[in-house]
């Protein structure tokens, strides 16, 4: 048994580094064919006023010169040491800059997470128990609305309504300007972009809930525990959820990372330094191995995540496991 | 040959015809005519003043009488530039929706039949393709095909969205094959094309026409949300994205016409694609439960 | 004695299971159906038979061993090629599930006319849907049926509407893959009663597959009893339930329920342990075969 797992877990991990290195083969040709000057990253406005021979030199300097293949074979042995490299333009490593916009992104990512993992199953139990009641229908409905409703826009009205018409909240940044340390303006203006955060993505996870509890509810051990005279709400928090929750877990597992990374369009319009508008700027100004470090780390959260869910759901379905009173021998 | 029959009584003289088709009754009408509206406002050849005119005279002006939305900060008139631009917006989304579909059921279809060891190949492919940030996937894409047109753009979205369409068709692919029905017409002697489209198209088509539609959806606010970062189709091409990417001096000088109108508008459009597409989705759970 | 119309030879059927195991689900099995007679198969669940019936027509290829039918080996490619209009028309299957065999998205008239449309055969009574109403009479349905959809159907209609399909082609072999397992008794009888008909009407040869010894004795001329992937034992019907040979055989007719509650209640509770699946079967009396170990 825990030989199968040894070799279970290599399997995994050998899978997953393959996976990796296929995925950075393809950010790192598609980062090459993309526009934009990496010099520009590099140089900023000066770029423009370089000669041609001080161009050959810096692009020289920075190996831009050598076939893909060696620029590539570079980047990956480095890569394997540790060293992911240098920002074209913040000039200094890529993992410090990384790591200088991480907790940001997580502040943003992560509390819009929780709230969304605590409120959709509230929002979806609430709606089951009334189903076709007001208050199911109001809820889809603004639920529906809510999902419908493009990123971009509901951040511009937002901003529109609370920090131009109201002056009630600020339009940007993670902090106001010197007060890094202060929690008080971190919070203020972290309400605007986690509300838009939570209310784009809440409505799809509490729809889910919604629907496979109503599908729940309708099997034939929720008549049994009528008759054993459990009220409504005790069936649907004691029997109903149990079922519809492992499912949940593991679809949650594979959000973490759409959650936490997929916030750029909102750190966009909201000018907040998180890890999202990097990535966006990065791959607009082609500083390679900024974006390669970025999307290796994004792509490597989604399939750590995706390979626990699987392997969690693979320890507990016990659909998945075989037998019975057949003929089975070992093969070899 | 037919005293051979003899036992089971007379056969019977007359065959009753065949009935007529239902029609669905439980149809999202609002959603439907609006989006009709809509396209049909977006189609229309004649609009009261040419989007592209820049009217240096009349910039950031409120609605009134003569300019119905306003006009942008270059003065341009908004209530004609809404018609041309969702001209642009909705036939991206539909073109894309297409390719992703077209894409999606290809590659869904090819990994449900194929043999265990490519269809893994093939699934662990899309993993690494859903790994990646959709919009950054889309912006390298992008960067490969040159500079954005209405249909390298639409090709690129649509390149991106065909997964979720690729995932339902292979499981449905994969229960179908194991189904008695194409097993009985495997011994009736029906071919691949045969089953194919009497056997699992018709039972694809419902799981799959919601994907369809949400892919619409989804396009249309992906293109969007490209060209309000500046990234989709260039400033001078309109489209409800492209003319709120003028937002942030909109919000400096209050001008919330530049942003709710262009915005509203965007989002009616998929609120109705949305609710055509649940629609469509109950109406046909509800033939396949009840039939 | 009459035509053989199918010949097994040594059919097996292994699956690779996860872990490195392989299941044999048919394990050299071999025998032979003649014309015009009802070859009963028996036995647990799980002991291969619906495998058994996939390999006959042409739905799992066995990993060894051949099949003829009417001397047309059908896993030969060649062979099959050249005679498949005949195979596929001359074999029909009816198989256990009927929710399952026939597509929810099909009207009875289709779904009948199905195999008629494939082999693009001209209707003799005018029409595709006057030939699917003229089965389903001849099921015992009348024709408002035939605009049903398969689950506004009683499962006894569906497997009405299954066998209607099947006979449709007018087939010379049936293979009826527990046609009545999942009905209820009262509709066990009339499809069995069917059947009956069917068989002395047509002349049809058929392969009927079961659980269920009552059923099995009183539709089938031959018996074979299976167990494990294997023959245990074969034999004619009535001389199978007078004179069981092998041990599962016994336990088997032992464990079936008697009329009399009061002489059922007195019986000795069957044991149903493992039984030795080794040997060779054995010609121990005339048309009686038996598995029997060494050589005894």
């Amino acid at each position: 048994m825990s030989r199968n797992l040894v070799w279970y877990c290599l399997k995994k991990l050998l899978l997953f580094f393959l996976s990796m290195l296929l995925l950075s083969l393809a950010v790192f040709c598609a980062a090459h064919f993309a526009p934009g000057d990496p010099l520009v990253s590099y140089y900023g406005e000066r770029a423009e006023k370089l000669t041609p021979e001080e161009r050959a030199q810096a692009e020289e300097r920075l190996g831009l010169y050598d076939p893909l293949h060696t620029q590539y074979l570079r980047w990956l042995s480095n890569a394997l040491r540790g060293d992911f490299g240098m920002s074209y333009k913040y000039k200094t490593g890529v993992l410090e800059v990384i790591g200088k916009r991480l907790n940001n992104t997580l502040l943003l990512g992560g509390t819009g997470f929780l709230l969304i993992f605590l409120l959709s199953p509230v929002l979806g139990i609430l709606c089951a128990r009334f189903e076709d009641k007001p208050l199911d229908r109001l809820l889809c409905w603004a639920g529906s609305l809510s999902s419908c409703i493009p990123e971009f826009w509901l951040s511009l009205t937002l901003i529109l309504v609370f920090s131009v018409w109201l002056r009630l909240l600020p339009s940007s940044g993670a902090y106001a300007v010197g007060k890094a340390g202060d929690w008080e303006s971190r919070l203020t203006h972290l309400i605007l972009p986690l509300a838009v955060v939570v209310l784009s993505h809440l409505w799809y996870y509490a729809y889910m809930i919604r629907n496979q509890l109503l599908e729940e509810v309708r099997a034939n051990y929720v008549l049994l525990a009528k008759t054993k005279g459990l009220s409504r709400r005790q069936i649907l928090l004691r029997h109903c959820l149990r079922n519809v929750l492992p499912p949940y877990f593991s679809m949650m597992a594979v959000a973490v990372p759409h959650i936490l990374g997929g916030t750029y369009v909102v750190e966009t319009v909201f000018s907040y330094p998180g890890l999202g508008a990097l990535s966006y700027e990065s791959a607009r100004n082609q500083d390679t191995h900024l974006l390669m470090a970025l999307c290796l780390l994004s792509g490597g959260a989604v399939m750590l995540c995706s390979m626990l869910a699987q392997a969690v759901n693979e320890r507990v379905d016990p659909r998945t496991r075989s037998g019975g009173g057949m003929e089975v021998e070992r093969r070899g | 040959m037919d005293d051979r029959f003899a036992w089971a009584g007379p056969p019977p003289a007359e065959v009753p015809p065949e009935p007529p088709k239902r029609i669905p009754l439980e149809i999202p009408w609002i959603s439907w005519f609006v989006l009709a509206v809509l396209l049909l406002g977006c189609l229309c050849p004649v609009l009261p003043k040419d989007p592209a005119y820049m009217d240096l005279a009349h910039t950031s002006l409120p609605p009134s009488r003569a300019f119905w939305f306003g006009t942008d900060a270059m003065g341009r008139d908004i209530f004609s530039m809404i018609w041309y631009g969702g001209r642009i917006s909705l036939f991206t989304g539909f073109a894309a929706a297409a390719v992703s579909t077209l894409a999606g059921i290809v590659f869904g279809a090819a990994s449900g039949f194929a043999p265990r060891w490519a269809d893994a190949l093939l699934m662990r492919l899309t993993e690494i393709l859903l790994s990646i940030p959709g919009l950054l996937l889309i912006l390298l894409l992008q960067g490969t095909l040159g500079k954005p047109n209405v249909v390298s753009l639409s090709l690129v979205i649509g390149a991106t969205g065909w997964t979720g369409i690729a995932k339902v068709v292979r499981t449905e692919v994969l229960r179908l094959r194991e189904s008695g029905f194409v097993a009985a017409a495997q011994c009736m002697g029906g071919g691949f094309f045969h089953i194919l489209r009497r056997h699992l198209a018709p039972n694809l088509l419902p799981s799959i026409l919601f994907m369809v539609v949400m892919n619409v959806r989804s396009a249309i606010l992906t293109e969007s949300t490209l060209s309000f970062l500046g990234l989709g189709l260039p400033l001078e091409v309109i489209s409800w994205g492209s003319m709120l990417s003028l937002a942030e001096t909109a919000l400096l000088s209050g001008a919330w016409w530049m942003i709710l109108i262009p915005g509203g508008f965007l989002t009616a459009a998929l609120l109705c694609v949305t609710s055509i597409g649940s629609g469509l989705r109950r109406w046909l759970n509800r033939e396949q439960s009840n039939l | 004695m009459a035509e053989i119309l199918l010949d097994v030879q040594e059919v097996s059927c292994r699956f690779p299971m996860p872990g490195r195991t392989v299941l044999r689900a048919v394990d050299g099995v071999s025998f032979q159906i003649r014309r015009g007679e009802v070859f009963g198969l028996v036995g647990e669940s799980g002991s291969g038979k619906s495998t058994l019936a996939r390999c006959i027509m042409n739905l799992c290829r066995p990993s060894a061993g051949k099949i003829f039918y009417q001397g047309i080996d059908i896993w030969d490619k060649k062979q099959f090629r050249e005679n498949r209009k005949r195979l596929q028309t001359a074999r029909q299957i009816i198989f256990q599930d009927s929710t399952s065999s026939l597509n929810q998205r099909m009207k009875a008239a289709d779904i009948i006319a199905e195999p008629m449309v494939i082999h693009g055969v001209t209707p003799p009574r005018g029409s595709w849907r006057a030939e699917a109403a003229f089965q389903l009479h001849y099921v015992g349905l009348d024709a408002s049926y035939l605009d049903k959809y398969p689950p506004e159907l009683s499962g006894g209609m569906r497997q009405r509407v299954a066998i209607a399909r099947a006979l449709s082609m007018e087939p010379e072999f049936l293979v009826a893959d527990e046609p009545v397992s999942s009905l209820d008794v009262s509709i066990q009888a009339q499809i069995l009663n069917l059947f009956r008909h069917l068989q002395e009407e047509h002349g049809f040869t058929f392969l009927f597959i079961a659980h269920d010894l009552p059923v099995i004795r009183y539709l089938c001329d031959r018996v074979a009893v299976m167990y494990r992937g294997k023959i245990v034992e074969l034999a004619p019907a009535e001389t199978l339930f007078a004179d069981p040979r092998h041990s599962y055989t016994r336990a088997l007719l032992a464990s079936v329920p008697l009329p009399d509650p009061r002489r059922e209640r007195a019986r000795k509770p069957v044991e149903f342990g493992e039984f030795s699946t080794a040997g060779t079967l054995r010609e121990l009396a005339p048309e009686h075969f038996v598995l029997t170990e060494g050589c005894g």
